[in-house]
């Protein structure tokens, strides 16, 4: 009896101390989480086989019903939702959790949010042990809607979400004024804004002039990374924004914006686009201007922000410049990891969870695209 | 004589409901002619026309359909669907003439299943269509698996979607849009189809009391409708380069803009193809015209808004004083 008390005392405090390591960050390597465990550690270098049973005996065979509910289907939860789905495979073989996943998604307007709060009330009334969201709607509307569905044991969880702009300092409010469990996201100001914007000065050498091709309007993943751009370009004197145009986020709104910025100042030096659809859009404007795209001595640079596969084949092709990968599929495992942590182990996790960013050029696109595609190539599916 | 002929020529250009949209477009083109730089170079009316032919697509089928007292909330998600399957086939080799025809033979089968569910079944046509738009949408996801369609483009397809010139200037969307606007302006004047479909429109009653067959030519505006949407889908494949599964949202409302500024009515009856290519033009103008002076984006949705209530008022006033005109005539008589 005693020595399995020790046993569990001895595992938790193993759980405990790598679940808060990789929360804080540290734990994450320059190329996300993929072959780590936010439980176990790396299996090549510490024997898991005791955790593993003790963790399959808490478990039980039980199935857990999650929810997904992003704010629109697209590329970018296409890849969170495959790093979910493969973290989730990888529990139900080592843990023997079986799971229940219904993904959620408004097929128009992303950024009205308005779908959303009805698929919330749905998985609550249907009892779902757990529930990820990314929506636009007004964040006191979710967080009501958290806190009505958390009174009834659904947990809720934001991922790549814009709770930075609003949240309350968790100096004097350890929950920060949020019903959400925890926020597994990237800073848009400056794990994304900021970066391209050091970027381009890096290129330039601290020297040129911009343009911008922004999201919609009262859009909050545009208001921060815009933030971030600027706050960054205001240290270099010698750079200049000199035009901004809203893209929509969508490829031809970021084509047409492109093109009527670039009738205008034909002599920039740099487009970002605040995702990769619209600089992808900016970078045809390019070719239809007859204009050159950056060769790392001169041309226009074109730098966007996702880290999609597409993205990453127009990297190759010299067509896109660089992009900010934000991480997606590595948002996908750690939501999982975070929801398992907290929901089945009973732990306590942190209430921000940052996922790593990183730029990519033609230097490094080996290394993330590959790693995108491996995710993608499981075929697992819930 | 020639005189008197003048009058009359005045008389009917000046009650022509299309009068409102080039007000507007001489108002808008004359103030940023003076205000923006670079407004009025060849370069800038060539960018902002070449993001502008797929619309002007839809807004001519948009057009028929509101002729004929219909809508199609459709078109912007058949349009994505259409530039999925030219994707798609493309990627499997398919040759270039054959996924054309395939495209425009899925628009036209959905603008038939519209008026089948509109004429057949009895659904409102806001429904019919709105429902469409969802399963037209919903075809696209579950297909690309919510990843966008990659790797098809060619130098063909730059041609297709207009980024690579065919001649000088003129690019194959351009063609498109000039053909297929004659094709149905013609139509819509000179064929015995045009008079019904804006008979059904303004009473359809009485049409069909008069023997003509309503269903059928209800049916045929929204197959119209589709087909111009497929057009517009095939031109979108090749100037996206990708085809993403959530292609196509938003642009069924500025279709509609672009047919009521160019004299289309709600309410059926009344339209012109080249009110909805002058709408579509006065859209995108203003577009282009706030992304030159820098305009924060939030400002954006305030003028198209602003030029919208514009062009109706404009027309309204157009079409009041075409009324005071034909009474005034009548009362000569």
């Amino acid at each position: 009896m005693k020595s399995t008390i020790k046993t569990k005392t001895l595992v938790l405090a193993v759980i405990a101390s790598l679940v808060t390591l990789t929360m804080t960050g540290s734990a994450a390597n320059a190329i996300g989480t993929l072959k780590q465990d936010a439980l176990t550690g790396t299996s090549a270098t510490v024997d898991t086989a005791a955790t593993d049973a003790a963790i399959r005996k808490l478990v039980n065979g039980r199935t857990i019903k999650l929810g997904f509910a992003p704010p629109i289907l697209s590329e970018a939860y296409t890849i969170a939702q495959q790093g979910a789905w493969n973290q989730m495979k990888d529990y139900e073989t080592r843990y023997g959790v079986k799971w229940v996943w219904t993904e959620e998604a408004p097929l128009n307007n992303a950024h009205s949010g308005v779908e959303t709060t009805g698929f919330i009330q749905n998985y609550v009334a249907k009892k779902y042990d757990a529930v990820f969201v990314c929506s636009a709607a007004p964040a006191a509307v979710m967080q009501q809607l958290y806190k009505q569905g958390s009174a009834k044991g659904v947990e809720f969880y934001q991922f790549n979400s814009t709770e930075q702009l609003n949240q309350k300092s968790q100096a004097t409010d350890a929950t920060a004024g949020l019903s959400s469990v925890s926020n597994i996201s990237y800073d848009n100001r400056w794990q994304s804004g900021a970066l391209a914007a050091q970027y381009i000065a890096k290129e330039l050498k601290g020297k040129g002039e911009i343009i911008m091709i922004l999201g919609p309007a009262g859009s909050d993943w545009t208001k921060l990374r815009e933030q971030g751009f600027r706050a960054v370009i205001k240290k270099f004197p010698g750079l200049k924004i000199v035009g901004a145009a809203d893209g929509g986020y969508v490829r031809d709104k970021g084509l047409t914006a492109a093109a009527d910025l670039l009738t205008k100042y034909p002599k920039i030096n740099a487009i970002y686009g605040e995702n990769e659809d619209m600089a992808l859009g900016a970078s045809a404007a390019i070719d239809a201007a007859r204009l050159k795209h950056w060769d790392g001595k001169s041309g226009i640079i074109t730098i966007g922000a996702d880290g999609l596969v597409s993205g990453m084949d127009e990297i190759r092709k010299g067509n896109l410049t660089a992009t900010v990968n934000v991480g997606y599929a590595d948002m996908g495992r750690t939501m999982i990891r975070t929801m398992f942590a907290h929901k089945v182990l009973g732990m306590d996790v942190a209430k921000f969870i940052r996922v790593p960013t990183v730029i990519v050029d033609k230097s490094n696109v080996d290394i993330f695209q590959s790693q995108i595609k491996a995710e993608l190539a499981t075929k697992v599916k819930y | 004589m020639a005189n008197q002929r003048f009058n009359i020529s005045m008389k009917k250009f000046l009650s022509d409901p299309i009068l409102g949209v080039i007000i507007l477009l001489l108002l808008v083109g004359g103030v940023a002619s003076f205000t923006v730089e670079v407004f009025f170079t060849l370069q800038n009316f060539t960018n902002f026309l070449s993001g502008s032919y797929f619309v002007m697509l839809l807004a001519m089928g948009m057009t028929v359909v509101l002729i004929s007292g219909g809508i199609d909330l459709s078109i912007g998600a058949v349009m994505a669907l259409c530039a999925g399957i030219v994707a798609k086939l493309a990627l499997q080799g398919m040759s270039v003439p054959l996924v054309i025809v395939c495209a425009l033979a899925v628009g036209a089968f959905v603008g038939c299943l519209n008026g089948l569910l509109v004429t057949v079944v009895g659904l409102p046509d806001f429904i019919a269509t709105l429902a469409m738009s969802a399963f037209a949408t919903g075809i696209l996801f579950i297909w690309t698996k919510g990843t966008p369609i990659v790797g098809y483009m060619d130098e063909t397809y730059k041609q297709i979607g207009g980024l690579a010139p065919i001649y000088r200037e003129v690019t194959v969307p351009m063609v498109i849009a000039i053909v297929v606007a004659f094709a149905l302006g013609a139509m819509l004047k000179k064929t015995k189809f045009g008079v019904h479909l804006f008979s059904v429109g303004s009473n359809r009653l009485a049409t069909r009391q008069s023997g003509i067959n309503v269903t059928n030519i209800r049916i045929l505006a929204y197959v119209i409708s589709g087909v111009c949407a497929a057009l517009s889908g095939i031109i979108m494949a090749g100037r996206n380069t990708t085809v993403p599964p959530d292609l196509g949202g938003g642009y069924e409302v500025l279709a509609i803009a672009a047919a009521l500024i160019g004299g289309a009515s709600l309410m059926g009856g009344r339209g012109r193809i080249l009110g909805a290519i002058l709408g579509e033009v006065v859209l995108a103008m203003t577009i282009n015209i706030i992304n030159l002076l820098g305009v924060p984006s939030s400002y954006q949705k305030i003028f198209i808004g602003g030029i919208l209530l514009l062009a109706v008022l404009v027309n309204q006033l157009v079409i009041s004083s075409r009324t005071k005109i034909l009474m005034r005539s009548t009362n000569k008589k």
